[in-house]
């Protein structure tokens, strides 16, 4: 038996492409035991995420199944001819290493994340519970678990944020622990300030307010988000309450001075209030910062806090590769 | 047998401290401190344990034993609170103020060599001190809390984040909160403490020592209500923790 993977990824294919070979999860299964019906294959496990669907399959003849493969699925979504540019092949040892790459986040369009790490995992259920691995798949999958969790225990592939939004979100339960007592106030209905409020819902904000100059768009926001909005004349008001503030409005001189977060300091016992601003130029005036209980990040530290995030990360690359080869080399998997 | 405890307790401290800084500068977390500061704990009981028998009552007598028994107060505290609230990094920052007091104990002249046994100890005497010592436990410990959330705050305030320190501190917010807890129950244990000294019996009408003790309890009541009532920035009540702190302990060791 011989292993293979045929795949299409961020890198290879545009969104368009990828979305025809996109299968959901309740899908997951069906589409491993389609996958086993092919001519000499034996056993199959189909991954799909946003970024990636990948095929692998172990046949009598490795080269001869991916012809069948692509010839397969070109078919089934009626691809031109040059959409086999977009696929990637590879077999044996190649396809267990691709297997680890993935699993352990190298291979993500965000260096290291570990959402991969379950998707896969996901896929392989699917597939164990279709009945379409057997020693060799079942084999593979397994360790490239192992090797995952090893690569991402013995390095800080997955440390620090990477993103704006994360870094917000990482300082601000930096600052207040557990995001579930705290309430969020949005100045500026943009989509940055959208997503960055969207992460700290995510990670359990309590509550979010959203003020914006036109109060419809206010108002759908709020709703958007199981929020409340909040007219513009009124955001220092809100203030008093809030823990987080987000801004990113479009206007053209700071929004925020010194003075309006004195007003509510003794409104606010003296609370810390964490003021993320992403607006350009900036919505809150710096000075707003030496207020003693006042953390406020802006732009360009929030990125130089992600690029350094991603420059971590991307030095742990060769070292990744290098847990990944000596464990790969050890195991002598079948099919490789 | 009593040094030998004492001596061994402060060895294990010094352990833990500096094993704790070296994960700290790894960027990695100390999971054996609490070990250490357990087995120092062990130490610690050993040498009170030998000074009690030694004395016949509670080993509070002299300035050596004040110190250890002081120690012993602030890492018992430290094992309550920093294990069970998941505050990581106070048992690293607990070691070093453990191993100062201690060694500090050592110093020839601070342990009297040969204790006289105490014929008619006194229980009001025993509890004001076994409680005023306790509470000095837990408000050292807040101080401990309080030089943490300083250097968090300081962190944050100049985006100092890179550090395997930064990493591994608690948040500010929880670190206000066990702060402020251990701040209530420093105070409460130095209220008992002054009753019990109202209560025993005294040569002078008034002890100098529980004049002090009671400035100390008006100071932590008057800065817990500013805090519970008006509110207090996070920088002034970790401030107030350390420098009252310090301030007590200077005041006492000189009376």
């Amino acid at each position: 038996m011989e292993l293979l993977c045929l795949g299409l990824n961020h890198r290879t294919a545009p969104v368009e492409v990828r979305e025809r070979f996109a299968v959901s999860t309740p899908q997951l299964g069906a589409a491993a035991s389609d996958l086993a019906t092919l001519a000499n294959a034996t056993e199959g496990v189909v991954i799909s995420t946003c970024n990636r669907t990948e095929f692998y399959l172990a046949a009598a003849d490795a080269q001869q199944a991916l012809v069948l493969l692509e010839a397969r699925l070109t078919l089934r979504e009626s691809l031109d001819a040059g959409a086999s540019s977009h696929f990637y092949r590879k077999v044996k040892s190649e396809a267990a290493a691709h297997l680890c790459r993935v699993v352990s986040g190298l291979d993500s369009m965000m260096l290291g994340e570990t959402e991969i790490f379950g998707q896969v995992k996901q896929a392989y259920q699917a597939a164990l519970a279709a009945g379409t691995t057997g020693s060799v798949l079942n084999r593979l999958f397994q360790r490239a678990f192992g090797v995952g969790k090893k690569v991402r225990t013995e390095t800080s592939i997955q440390e620090g944020s990477t993103s704006v939004g994360n870094v917000a979100v990482d300082l601000a339960e930096k600052i207040f622990g557990h995001l579930k007592d705290s309430e969020v106030m949005i100045l500026g209905a943009g989509e940055m300030s959208r997503i960055t409020a969207q992460s700290l819902v995510s990670r359990g904000a309590r509550s979010i307010f959203v003020s914006n100059r036109s109060f419809d768009r206010a108002e759908t926001l709020a709703r958007e988000m199981g929020g409340e909005a909040v007219r513009f004349d009124d955001w220092q008001r809100a203030l008093e309450r809030v823990d987080v503030v987000i801004s990113s409005t479009g206007s053209p001189h700071a929004l925020v001075h010194r003075a309006d977060v004195e007003k509510v300091r003794r409104a606010r016992k003296f609370r810390p209030l964490f003021f993320i601003d992403i607006a350009v130029p900036r919505d809150i005036n710096p000075d707003v910062a030496e207020i003693e209980e006042v953390y406020l990040y802006d732009i360009d530290a929030l990125e130089q806090l992600a690029s350094e995030g991603r420059s971590r990360r991307q030095l742990q690359i060769e070292h990744c590769e290098r847990i990944i080869n000596a464990e790969l080399a050890k195991l002598n998997l079948p099919g490789t | 047998m009593d040094r030998l405890f004492l001596l061994m307790a402060t060895l294990l401290a010094a352990i833990g401290w500096i094993w704790g800084m070296i994960c700290v500068h790894r960027g990695t977390r100390s999971h054996w401190t609490v070990a250490w500061m357990v087995a120092a704990l062990l130490c610690q009981v050993g040498f009170l344990a030998v000074r009690g028998q030694l004395r016949g009552a509670c080993p509070l007598q002299d300035l050596g034993e004040m110190l250890v028994f002081l120690a012993w107060s602030l890492t018992l505290f430290y094992l309550l609170i920093g294990p069970a609230y998941r505050i990581s990094l106070l048992g690293v920052f607990s070691a070093p103020l453990v191993f100062v007091l201690q060694s500090t104990a050592l110093i020839p002249g601070m342990l009297i060599t040969s204790p006289s046994r105490e014929l008619t100890p006194n229980v009001f005497h025993s509890f004001h001190s076994a409680t005023s010592v306790l509470a000095y436990g837990a408000l050292a410990l807040a101080g401990v809390a309080g030089i943490m959330f300083l250097v968090l705050d300081r962190q944050l305030k100049k985006h100092h984040l890179k550090s395997g320190l930064f990493r591994n501190l608690p948040p500010a917010h929880e670190l206000l909160i066990s702060l402020e807890r251990l701040l209530w129950l420093g105070t409460a244990l130095l209220t008992l403490g002054i009753i019990a000294g109202f209560l025993m019996p005294h040569s002078t009408p008034m002890h100098s020592h529980l004049l002090v003790a009671m400035a100390v309890w008006v100071g932590y009541a008057a800065l817990l209500a500013v805090k519970t009532w008006r509110g207090l920035t996070g920088r002034k009540l970790a401030l107030a923790a350390v420098a009252m702190f310090i301030c007590s302990l200077v005041v006492f060791a000189r009376i």
